[in-house]
């Protein structure tokens, strides 16, 4: 979700509606409004409308579904002398612009709108970076976008003297977020008059001359970027919605002096795409009746796009604001959304089958009854850990961790339960609890190279606690499974030797029981004696499923 | 009811009627501490009445003692003559410090004469009657017992005696007893007790009392609404592949959501060995979203941010549809953890895959998984997720929070149906456990749900219903 911050009063007047029916409205636009303050509105915008980011995209929207105005808001567009010319820039290669003549936009939503294409469609200006400058401040209807020199002077944005590119890099806020993306061979990209007057050092900052502000009425905007597509796309929508404040849209000539795009002569592109949609397609998949929904393009329309009607399918146009749109399930979604989810009666779907538990789950709902009965108090702890917890060395690191008592992944329940413990010394004794759960280990035959294992942990707090106090309750949870088990001494670094032994059935080890060692209690800050006792469950279930 | 030990009081003064506490004592052989007591539970039963009487008597002094065992001092000396004169300075040897009070009280009774430095014997052998006095004060004479008292051989002590009267019989005089053994079962013996009446009314004492966790039970009801609804549990692995979390699902490997600070990264990489999935998702990518797919970033190792991962990896196995699916898995996500947010928290996510399957279809399940919930009342959003379309997220009504997003669905996307090679449609959603639990639950603190304070699970009330 993304948010804008718009003033009330100028939208609904804008719109002429009341703030309920725009809230109603927006919430069927997959967005989210709410008061901000007096003169303020927050407004939550899904990812893929990019076209409602600004106030003149959601009045185009809300035209629609008020059917004040359908299909395609149609803007003046006219020829300009202006040209920009690509040069072969290596960070980001691809470049158009445009020009928007008596545009009538507030200059803080402007820069809002920028912003959010930024950090959206641009991905931080990584893949798209904007640049609106003042259009009568610029000099020369010739434009470049080249590499220069880092030592090119010009005054930045907001500056008071000139600086070299390196200095805006190294001193400026702006230079040190985005510099690093763009600077190849201390050479920058740059947006330059033909009389080598900077504009603007994408993605980093525009230069002083041609800045906007609140007279600003006529717009030269740069657009430039890693994806070609993308590029078009962030500025078939900001012109488009520029145009809807009443401005018109001029064409800038494009030249790749390199030849790497070579179909296209002027920009903004304004790109519309034909999707043909066959109407027992929306029907069915939405499951709707043919007879109600008769004029499926006249939801097209109040979507705010064009739509021609054949006997079997209708065509979509598909304006250059919709870039969310991909193909013609984006066509059913549109539909929806304008019949309104809420006035789709959910319908009464069976298929005649019975569901199945996995084994797993089923095992372990047993044994978690066993355990109850064995008087162990079920408790539940997170899978992530502090790795220094853990006594098994070959456990799961994550690469990222936010904080240091959650940077591995749980290798056995045994620290876990330690963990517990020790944060409940002062409880009432004794304290008999156990957890089932998974831990994730190795195992070189999954496609990852790692797997889920089931574990059931056992533990005994008490002023004094033996070997036998867990081996009991153990044996008699095991052979009500119909398991018999033996036990074998083995060495442990957690259990006290000569106190520890193997669960072995059919041969293999089903867990682990034993006094834990007074060092490792120590260790977790631990002063009464615990005797534990962990089996493998996922094993236990491979040995007993024949 | 009756002692054991009231019984033998009252059954002694059956017989003597009256009585005093130290006889009592003697009698019953109890010690006079407890006889004290009892009385004065039977005086409060109405069984006896009760007297306190204070009784002088005479006691032996220290040196009354010593004169017991020894003999008076005229006594001895008389004795000691035998009848014969004897030098004053040889009987003042012979008797050392008892002479002057052996001489004074012989002189006083008449027994000797001292004549010329000499002591003469008028008798051979003598007893003094207060010497038989010392052996029975009580009954001795009352001149003997004042001659006593002024030698200092005896002095006048205090003591406090409780006399009982026995007042009424008890009617029927069973035995108690505080436990049953098997002893006293197997010989019948029980038959002549009663039980010892407890104060019933008083709280047990500690008991530690296990039970299942709360969570977890919610948990598994989550799981026994899906299989009533015909739904088959899947599970798979924590550690996944970009690939199962990500790209089969549609998502561009730039997008936001997958960058670095929203998921956990694991180090290492998976690897798929079905070329023809590979390629199908990389073209789905390449084609839709326009930029260069790469292969090793969709093996990257990660702990899965959605349980789709799982429903993904069915969708990969291209089963027959059709299908219903569902998993409850653990999902690991970046966060602050607060009141509200976890790093890893629960998802319930589900798959149908079915030729006729409708958005409208898709809507009826989801209102029927959130009614079994308990979430009467819902309405629908339309949304935006990558991978499905059309999308809808559901919002709950809860009493205290109000409108509450609870859950993201959808179809699941054409291309990603292509993909894998599946020809009917689906459906799917996600749906977090959490916040429907501390609903369930009545807990305000999601790390509640993970509480590792035992007195509060212990104290953790049950869900009834």
């Amino acid at each position: 979700m993304v948010t804008i911050i718009l003033n009330k009063n100028k939208l609904l007047n804008k719109l002429g509606i009341d703030g309920n029916l725009l809230e109603n409205i927006l919430f069927n636009l997959k967005s989210e409004m709410k008061m901000l303050d007096e003169n303020n509105l927050e407004i939550e915008i899904n990812a893929d409308r990019l076209d409602l980011l600004s106030s003149d995209g959601i009045s185009r929207a809300v035209k629609g579904l008020l059917e004040r105005e359908l299909g395609e808001a149609k803007y003046k567009v006219v020829d300009t002398d202006f040209k920009l010319i690509i040069h072969n820039v290596r960070s980001r290669p691809y470049a158009l612009a445009a020009v928007v003549y008596n545009a009538n936009i507030d200059l803080q939503e402007l820069i809002q709108f920028q912003e959010k294409l930024h950090s959206t469609i641009g991905r931080k200006r990584k893949k798209v970076a904007i640049g609106i400058h003042d259009l009568n401040k610029i000099d020369t209807k010739i434009i470049e976008y080249k590499e220069i020199p880092t030592t090119y002077k010009f005054i930045p944005l907001n500056g008071n003297r000139e600086m070299t590119i390196d200095e805006v890099i190294y001193q400026t806020e702006q230079g040190k977020l985005y510099g690093k993306l763009s600077i190849f061979d201390n050479l920058s990209p740059s947006i330059i008059q033909s009389d080598g007057q900077v504009l603007s050092i994408p993605p980093i900052i525009n230069s002083e001359k041609s800045k906007i502000d609140e007279r600003t009425k006529n717009f030269f905007i740069d657009v430039t970027g890693t994806s070609f597509d993308a590029v078009a796309q962030t500025l078939d929508l900001l012109v488009t919605n520029l145009a809807e404040s009443g401005g018109t849209i001029g064409k800038v000539k494009i030249e790749y002096e390199n030849k790497r795009v070579s179909n296209v002569d002027y920009s903004p592109l304004l790109v519309h795409k034909t999707i043909s949609v066959n109407k027992n397609y929306i029907y069915n998949t939405l499951g709707i009746d043919k007879d109600k929904e008769k004029d499926i393009c006249k939801h097209i329309m109040r979507m705010r796009m064009d739509c021609e009607e054949y006997s079997a399918n209708i065509k979509v146009i598909v304006p250059p604001y919709r870039i969310d749109i991909i193909n013609s399930i984006d066509i059913v979604e549109d539909v929806a959304m304008s019949i309104g989810y809420n006035n789709l009666i959910p319908s009464k779907y069976l298929i005649s089958n019975y569901g199945n538990y996995d084994y797993i789950t089923l095992l372990e709902r047993r044994i978690r009854e066993l355990s109850i009965g064995a008087n162990f108090i079920e408790i539940f702890n997170f899978v992530l850990i502090k790795e220094s917890k853990l006594f098994d060395k070959k456990y799961i690191k994550i690469l990222n961790p936010i904080s240091e008592e959650y940077n591995a992944v749980r290798n056995s329940l045994i620290p876990v339960l330690l963990d517990f413990l020790s944060k409940n010394q002062h409880a009432k004794f004794p304290v008999r609890v156990f957890e089932i759960g998974d831990v994730v280990i190795k195992d070189n035959t999954t496609d990852t190279g790692y797997r889920n294992d089931k574990r059931v942990t056992y533990a005994i707090m008490d002023s004094r606690v033996s070997y036998e106090d867990i081996q009991a309750p153990i044996h008699y949870i095991l052979s009500s499974m119909g398991i018999t088990p033996n036990y074998i001494e083995t060495n442990s670094d957690i259990f006290i030797e000569g106190r520890v032994a193997n669960v072995l059935y059919k041969n293999q080890a089903i867990g682990i029981l034993g006094e834990i060692k007074p060092e490792i209690l120590l260790k977790f800050d631990i002063e009464y004696p615990i005797v534990m006792a962990e089996l493998y469950v996922t094993k236990i279930m491979e040995l007993i499923r024949v | 009811m009756l002692s054991e030990n009231e019984i033998k009081i009252l059954d002694f003064l059956k017989i003597v009627k009256r009585s005093n506490s130290e006889e009592i004592a003697n009698k019953t052989g109890l010690s006079i501490s407890s006889v004290l007591s009892l009385i004065n539970l039977l005086a409060e039963k109405g069984y006896v009445r009760v007297e306190k009487k204070v009784e002088e008597y005479y006691a032996l002094t220290e040196e009354g003692k010593k004169r017991k065992n020894e003999g008076l001092p005229e006594d001895i000396l008389i004795n000691k003559l035998n009848g014969k004169e004897e030098e004053i300075n040889n009987v003042k040897t012979m008797l050392g410090e008892d002479f002057n009070i052996a001489i004074s009280w012989a002189k006083k009774k008449g027994l000797i004469d001292i004549k010329k430095g000499k002591i003469i014997p008028k008798v051979s052998s003598h007893v003094s009657e207060e010497y038989y006095a010392l052996f029975n004060l009580e009954n001795a004479n009352k001149n003997l017992i004042e001659v006593l008292e002024r030698r200092g051989l005896v002095e006048k002590r205090e003591k406090i005696i409780i006399l009982v009267e026995l007042l009424k019989e008890p009617e029927e005089i069973t035995p108690t007893i505080s436990n049953i053994t098997h002893e006293i079962l197997v010989s019948g013996e029980w038959k002549r007790y009663k039980f010892k009446k407890y104060n019933v009314a008083a709280f047990p004492p500690f008991f530690p009392i296990s039970k299942k966790h709360y969570f977890k039970e919610f948990l598994e009801k989550v799981k026994d609404i899906m299989i009533n609804l015909g739904f088959t549990e899947v599970n798979t692995g924590y550690v996944e592949m970009e690939f199962y979390n990500f790209d089969i699902l549609f998502q561009p490997q730039d997008h936001p959501a997958r960058e670095i600070h929203d998921s956990f990264s694991i180090e290492g990489i998976g690897k798929i060995d079905n070329q023809d999935l590979l390629n199908n998702v990389k073209k789905m990518h390449e084609s839709s979203w326009k930029y260069e797919w790469k292969q090793e970033i969709a093996l990257r190792l990660m702990l899965r941010s959605q349980s789709t991962a799982t429903t993904a990896r069915v969708l990969a196995s291209k089963p027959n549809p059709p299908l219903k699916v569902f998993t409850v898995g653990k999902v690991f996500r970046p966060d602050a953890i607060d009141a509200t947010h976890l790093i890893e928290f629960h998802q319930l996510d589900g798959l149908i895959i079915d030729d006729n399957f409708t958005f409208r279809d898709l809507l009826g399940v989801l209102r029927e998984i959130f009614y079994r919930l308990g979430i009467r009342e819902i309405k629908f959003k339309p949304a935006y997720f990558p991978f499905t379309e059309p999308s809808v997220e559901v919002y709950g009504y809860l009493e205290k929070l109000g409108w509450v997003e609870m859950c993201g669905a959808g179809l699941l996307r054409p291309e990603i149906l292509n993909a894998v090679g599946i020809k009917s449609r689906a459906g799917a959603w996600g749906i977090g456990l959490e916040r429907l639990a501390m609903s369930f639950l009545n807990i305000n603190d999601i790390r509640l749900l993970y509480s590792n304070n035992i007195e509060y699970i212990r104290e953790m009330k049950v869900n009834l219903w």
